[in-house]
């Protein structure tokens, strides 16, 4: 019926407004290991509780944002855009 | 060079063409000119001054719009030449990037004291006064087609959509705002 | 007046009297009932059959938990089954038909199904029907369809509209009885943004059944008086006949207002119902209790009613619900009904209180049993006498009516929604809403609160409390003294009721008995889940409103447990059925989905064309012309003419990204695997893009206008998808990069002009120099256009393989322009052409398209290996693409196939064995990705992804439709059936 995801821009918006993603997983390095690859492209965890995910904002402001959802209650502790760090600033 | 030149009466055709005013007492739909909307792509975190993205507009109320993290719509009514736009463009760099979305953006203003609850039909924003002040702006869905909203009155919104989908979000508006034409 | 319609009271106009219509006999009701009052006032105590057993029964409630007085009401596409009588305003016109009955209500022959009783109990379905199984199909189901079931849904399109809207407020309040009207005005008052939603069509909920008096006030009168002022607040929204009937996440509620189902003819520019999407800071839930019948045989003989739907319809609609009535009570509550029933004259045959030790605040006239219970009660369709046991003795006594009072059940229902469970509470008998609620109070009744007093109270306390965490101060409203105020204590449960001989319905509306909860314990199937499945307890419209703690009290008292070891089934939305048309809205039909229009769309519908829907878009497939009688002659056509003359073809919907920025450059060569660093300005490139695991994800061209200025072009079906993409690269994997995206698809009506005669036609409007070496294969610039009144993109690329350009204009221009092409190239033999054309020309050279780019293809693999770079230090899919699954010799690359005999052909999809291998999945080397008639090969040509396939040109292979049986003897060559070095290009 609904669903909210916060968006930092833009404030609550239903779900349909947006895009997800998956585990918001660092990249690994061009010439990271094999595994650390493997790793990346197909291996989730996929655990009970919080878990950061990558949305987009797609009819919206169109930013990434992590989004940090209960996977059992889906209730969102957190979101922001993915461009930042968690204290807010620019990543380098 | 071909000595084979045509020097043809190209015509603009609008995207929104035949659709008529809609106007009821509590609700009006109409089309506005396909003048300008200017997309200015700065760096999200280096914001523009507003004067220096004002001073790019003709300078009517609201020309300025926010459009996501460093980015703004410069919107108006008369349409811009090649060499004015290759001016403007020039002017804002290097902070920032300008793309013309003149023809690629459709505007269409929707107002009167049914305003806001004709538009919450598509759209989950909260459109009450408190929280989307005149002059504020941004992007949604209404109903099933993306829309960017800025509010430029009490009672008066300009919703911009991709030309693509004109036709089709203006016969949903002209639906929703049905049962404000009953009278 | 009608036999059972009091001569006074009540809040109907009885100077507005409404003539309805049931099972086509006519009768009256005022304005102001609901249909099961004007039913009742009519003496018309049989409303229905029951689903299994076929008995007879009457209205049980007046609210949304009824369970028996189920009508289809409407005609034709408005026909809407299962409405609740109780539920149902009355107006003029009304027809409505019982249901469950054939061939009619007071004759049914689907009664005989009591007879077959014994066989009918839980768990029949998967005893008595299964053997032998051949008959399950053709003799029990249809029979059991037949005979069970409810109404009968319309197969007549539905005429009305319905629609969907969000709102948002500070505070949602759930209903508008006591604790809700209080908790409305106490946070209306203090300037909140406040909804409050009721399922009636009136306010009020109990209070409009009460006769108690607040602050000298009757309760409707303080209603009325309270509604106004809440209706002259700007800040409160009031939603009436509007049923909240879910929690969802985000604190957001779903809720279905019925606009127009109170009318005969709805107006046409409204809908007839609304679905909200209700996003609350706070909500407070004020449901009320719902009253829990009592388990005794016959308790569903017309005549048996809650007691306090007895009350609603006395006070309320001032019908009686018979002249001889008695009451079962196991609470204080019943004797409110006492009262009120002695106040117009009608004194109880009997209370009859299971409690040994009543004593009740009652002080009338009726014969009271105490230590008693109802066993039994007789009647066929409409109730005779009651079997009253005390002590072991019984007595029958003569009745018309018998009211249950059961004790409440607090309406919980949403304060579940969200997976939180409902907790038995000993003290008050009920399950209760969980404890740990976010956003949501509860108030009133729901939370066990008794008495209106107490109910007003509790509901402005919650109100100011909950805007208090708003940091909104509000003062709770007062409403003065409640005179005649009931508060009842909590019902002891009397599950089990001693001495029962006949069915003791627990589930009216799916008939379950006592009985069958008893077998499904004795069977094992005791597990409060089990049982629902095997008995089907609960599993009707009504979600078992009103048999779900009955039936864990019976579950609990046959295993041994309290009811908190029985636990609750869960909830979940929806509380009450929602129409299929108000959870579409308007999407449906023509408005199912919005239509993507290409600035084009118009030019190519007036050359006759025939559109296909691409996604959202409308493409032009072809343009058949007069004497055309296949979509294949003008597809021949098409592709023969742009080989020979030229064609136009409207590629506006592939899409477009503007791509800026200082580091655009080295954006670009991270997101394709070939170079892109070095691609000078005014020239386009081939692309191609992988995913990370080393597969294709998309590929196009993408030019540089200038210095920090890109313009990328996307495949139509995966322009958003790349947007996304390329968005999540810039954002999320480098946002150091200096790199600005927009899409600017819609800006430009772009056009392929292809063929031979390409550039001629093209310099007619074009102002700068095209010649070859002026304007080579893959320059890509900003161009003027007649004489500079017009400005453009053109791109020298070509998907035909011919001599070939993309001209982009301003969208608005994009017809005119594309007029006064055709007006200039028609010398030169140009026609428009569509994507079938489009395909064949693109297949003829080899072309790949999604169809080949399936994700499961690597570069290597569509012969594109020396697309990715090996020296670039990073690029996505550079980790992954070099990992020996991906680079086995024996993966499928692509191959051209061509039919040996070219009058055979073969289609996409079909497998590619070796040439005597037999015919299994075992021997499959590969499959036909794309195919087409080529009129210039003279046969069907495709092109295939085959094992080793690169290698193996001029091998002969058979192509097999395992579905269809066809076998074609074909062979593999190269995919680039037309112009194999590609001279074409470089004229």
């Amino acid at each position: 019926m609904a669903s909210l995801v916060p968006c930092p821009h833009c404030g609550a918006r239903p779900k349909e407004e947006f895009t997800i993603r998956g585990a918001a997983l660092a990249r690994p390095l061009a010439n990271a290991d094999p595994a650390a690859w493997m790793d990346f492209v197909y291996l989730r965890d996929n655990p009970r509780g919080r878990y950061e995910e990558h949305w987009h904002h797609t009819a919206g402001c169109r930013r990434w944002l992590v989004v940090t959802r209960d996977t059992t209650s889906h209730e969102i502790a957190a979101s922001r855009d993915a461009a930042l760090d968690t204290t807010g600033a620019p990543h380098p | 060079m071909s000595d084979f030149r045509i020097t043809p009466q190209i015509t603009l055709k609008t995207a929104l063409q035949g659709c008529t005013r809609l106007v009821s007492r509590t609700i009006t739909l109409e089309a506005l000119p396909e003048g300008h909307v200017l997309h200015v792509l700065g760096k999200p975190g280096e914001p523009l001054s507003m004067a220096r993205l004002e001073g790019l507009s003709d300078g009517t109320p609201h020309a300025v719009r926010a459009a996501g993290p460093g980015q703004w719509f410069i919107v108006g009514d008369r349409a811009k030449t090649h060499s004015e736009l290759a001016d403007l463009f020039a002017a804002i760099q290097p902070e920032a990037f300008g793309v013309d979305q003149s023809a690629g953006r459709i505007r269409i203003r929707a107002s009167g004291p049914m305003v806001e609850r004709m538009l919450a039909k598509g759209t989950a924003a909260d459109l009450s006064l408190s929280h989307f002040p005149i002059g504020y702006a941004t992007t949604t869905l209404i109903g099933h087609i993306g829309a960017h909203v800025t509010r430029v009155g009490a009672d008066a919104f300009e919703i911009m959509v991709l030309r693509g989908f004109a036709q089709s979000l203006w016969d949903d508006l002209a639906r929703m705002s049905g049962e404000f034409f009953e009278d | 007046m009608t036999p059972y319609r009091l001569p006074a009271g009540g809040l109907i106009d009885r100077r507005s009297p409404l003539a309805i219509t049931f099972d086509g006999k006519p009768l009256t009701g005022f304005a102001g009932d609901s249909l099961a009052s004007a039913l009742l006032a009519n003496g018309r105590l049989l409303v229905g059959r029951s689903f299994k057993y076929h008995r007879p029964r009457g209205i049980l409630t007046a609210g949304a938990a009824e369970p028996n007085a189920l009508m289809t009401i409407g005609e034709g596409g408005r026909t809407e089954a299962n409405s609740r009588a109780t539920m149902q305003e009355l107006y003029a016109g009304l027809e409505a038909r019982s249901q469950s009955r054939w061939p009619s209500l007071a004759f049914d022959i689907g009664a005989l199904n009591g007879l077959l009783s014994p066989f009918l109990g839980a768990g029949f379905y998967y005893k008595t029907f299964m053997w032998p199984a051949p008959l399950w199909e053709k003799l029990y189901e249809p029979f059991i369809r037949k005979a069970a079931g409810l109404g009968t849904a319309s197969d007549v399109a539905d005429p009305d509209v319905y629609e969907k809207c969000w709102a948002h407020c500070d505070l949602l309040v759930i209903g508008a009885g006591p604790a809700g009207l209080a908790a409305a005005l106490t946070a209306g008052r203090a300037g909140a943004r406040v909804i409050l939603v009721d399922e009636h069509a009136a306010a009020g909920g109990t209070l409009l059944s009460e006769t108690a008096r607040i602050g000298g006030r009757s309760a409707p009168d303080a209603v009325a008086q309270t509604m106004a002022e809440l209706d002259a607040l700007a800040n409160v929204t009031i939603l009436l006949r509007t049923t909240a009937f879910g929690w969802y996440d985000g604190n957001v509620f779903g809720a279905v207002e019925r606009v127009q189902k109170h009318v005969r003819l709805p107006a046409a520019a409204r809908p007839v119902e609304r679905l909200w999407r209700i996003v609350a800071k706070k909500a407070l839930l004020a449901t009320g209790a719902e009253e829990r019948p009592l388990v005794f045989g016959g308790n569903d003989i017309p005549g048996v009613m809650m007691a306090g739907a007895m009350r609603t319809y006395l006070n309320r609609y001032g019908v009686a619900p018979g002249r001889q009535v008695a009451i079962f009570t196991t609470n204080d509550s019943g004797y409110a009904l006492a009262a009120d029933l002695e106040a117009h004259g009608l004194t109880p045959v009997a209370i009859i209180d299971s409690r040994e030790d009543a004593a009740p605040p009652y002080t009338g006239k009726a014969r009271i049993v105490t230590g008693a219970v109802v066993s039994d009660a007789q009647g066929g369709k409409a109730l005779s006498s009651i079997t009253v046991l005390r002590n072991g003795q019984a007595e029958t006594v003569k009745v018309d009516a018998l009211a249950m009072a059961g004790g409440f059940s607090p309406i919980i229902h949403l304060a579940c929604h969200r997976g939180g469970k409902p907790q038995w509470s000993d003290m008050q008998s009920a399950f209760l809403a969980p404890g740990d609620l976010v956003g949501l109070d509860l108030a009133g009744a729901v939370a066990t609160t008794a008495g209106i007093a107490a109910c007003l109270d509790e509901g402005a306390r919650k109100a100011a409390a909950l805007l208090d965490e708003m940091s909104i101060n509000a003062t709770p409203a007062s409403f003065g003294a409640v005179e005649g105020d009931i508060v009842s204590a909590p019902a002891r449960p009397l599950w089990t009721v001693p001495g029962v001989k006949g069915k003791a319905f627990v589930d009216f509306q799916n008939d379950v008995h006592r009985g069958d909860l008893d077998l499904a314990v004795q069977e094992g199937y005791g597990h409060v889940e089990l049982a629902k499945r095997y008995t089907t307890n609960g599993m009707a419209t009504d979600q078992g409103k009103l048999s779900n703690v009955n039936a864990i009290g019976l579950l609990a008292e046959a295993r041994g447990l309290s009811p908190a070891d029985v636990g609750t089934t869960t909830f979940r939305p929806f509380y009450t059925p929602v129409s299929f048309g108000a959870l579409a809205g308007a999407h449906h039909g023509r408005d199912f989905q919005p239509v993507r229009r290409s600035p084009l769309h118009d030019w190519a519908r007036r050359l006759g064309a025939t559109f296909v829907e691409t996604g959202l878009w409308y493409r032009s497939s072809f343009f058949p012309r007069a004497g055309e009688t296949t979509w294949r002659e003008s597809v021949d056509r098409e592709v023969l003419n742009v080989r020979a003359h030229a064609g136009l073809c409207d590629v506006s919907m592939l899409g477009k990204i503007e791509i800026c920025g200082r580091d655009a450059a080295e954006f670009l060569n991270r997101v394709y695997s070939n170079a892109f660093l070095k691609l000078p300005v005014g020239k386009a490139r081939y692309g191609l893009m992988l995913r990370e695991d080393g597969m294709i994800y998309d590929d196009g061209t993408t030019s540089r206008l200038s210095e920090n200025h890109y313009v990328m072009t996307t495949t139509t079906a995966y322009a958003a998808g790349v947007m996304n993409h390329l968005e999540f690269c810039a954002q999320v994997l480098w946002p150091g990069l200096d790199v600005r995206l927009a899409s600017s698809t819609d800006q430009w009506a772009q056009m392929a002009i292809a063929g031979p005669k390409a550039r001629l036609i093209l310099q007619a409007i074009v102002d700068e120099d095209l010649s070859n070496d002026a304007f080579p294969f893959l320059a890509a610039r900003e161009v003027s256009l007649f004489g500079g009144a017009l400005h453009g993109r053109l791109f020298r690329i070509s998907f035909s393989g011919e001599l070939a350009y993309e001209l982009a204009v301003p969208a608005g221009y994009g017809e005119s322009v594309a007029e006064v092409l055709m007006e200039a190239g028609a010398p030169h033999g140009i026609q428009p052409y569509g994507v079938e054309a489009l395909g064949v020309l693109r297949i003829e050279k080899g072309h790949v398209t999604h169809n080949e780019i399936n994700g499961t293809v690597t570069a290597a693999d569509l012969g594109f290996g020396k697309m990715v770079s090996a020296t670039k230090p990073d690029f996505i899919g550079k980790a992954m693409v070099g990992r020996p699954g991906l680079v086995d010799p024996e993966r499928a690359q692509l191959v051209g196939v061509l039919p040996l005999d070219p009058k055979t052909s073969f289609r996409t999809g079909s497998h590619i064995l070796a040439r005597d291998a037999a015919a299994t999945l075992e021997n499959d080397q590969g499959y036909v990705t794309s195919s087409a008639y080529s009129p210039h090969v003279g046969s069907t040509i495709g092109l295939a992804l085959v094992t080793r396939g690169a290698e193996r040109h001029g091998e002969a292979v058979m192509i097999w439709n395992g579905i269809r049986n066809e076998f074609t003897p074909g062979r593999l060559c190269d995919p680039v059936f037309l112009d194999p070095g590609h001279e074409k290009l470089h004229v």
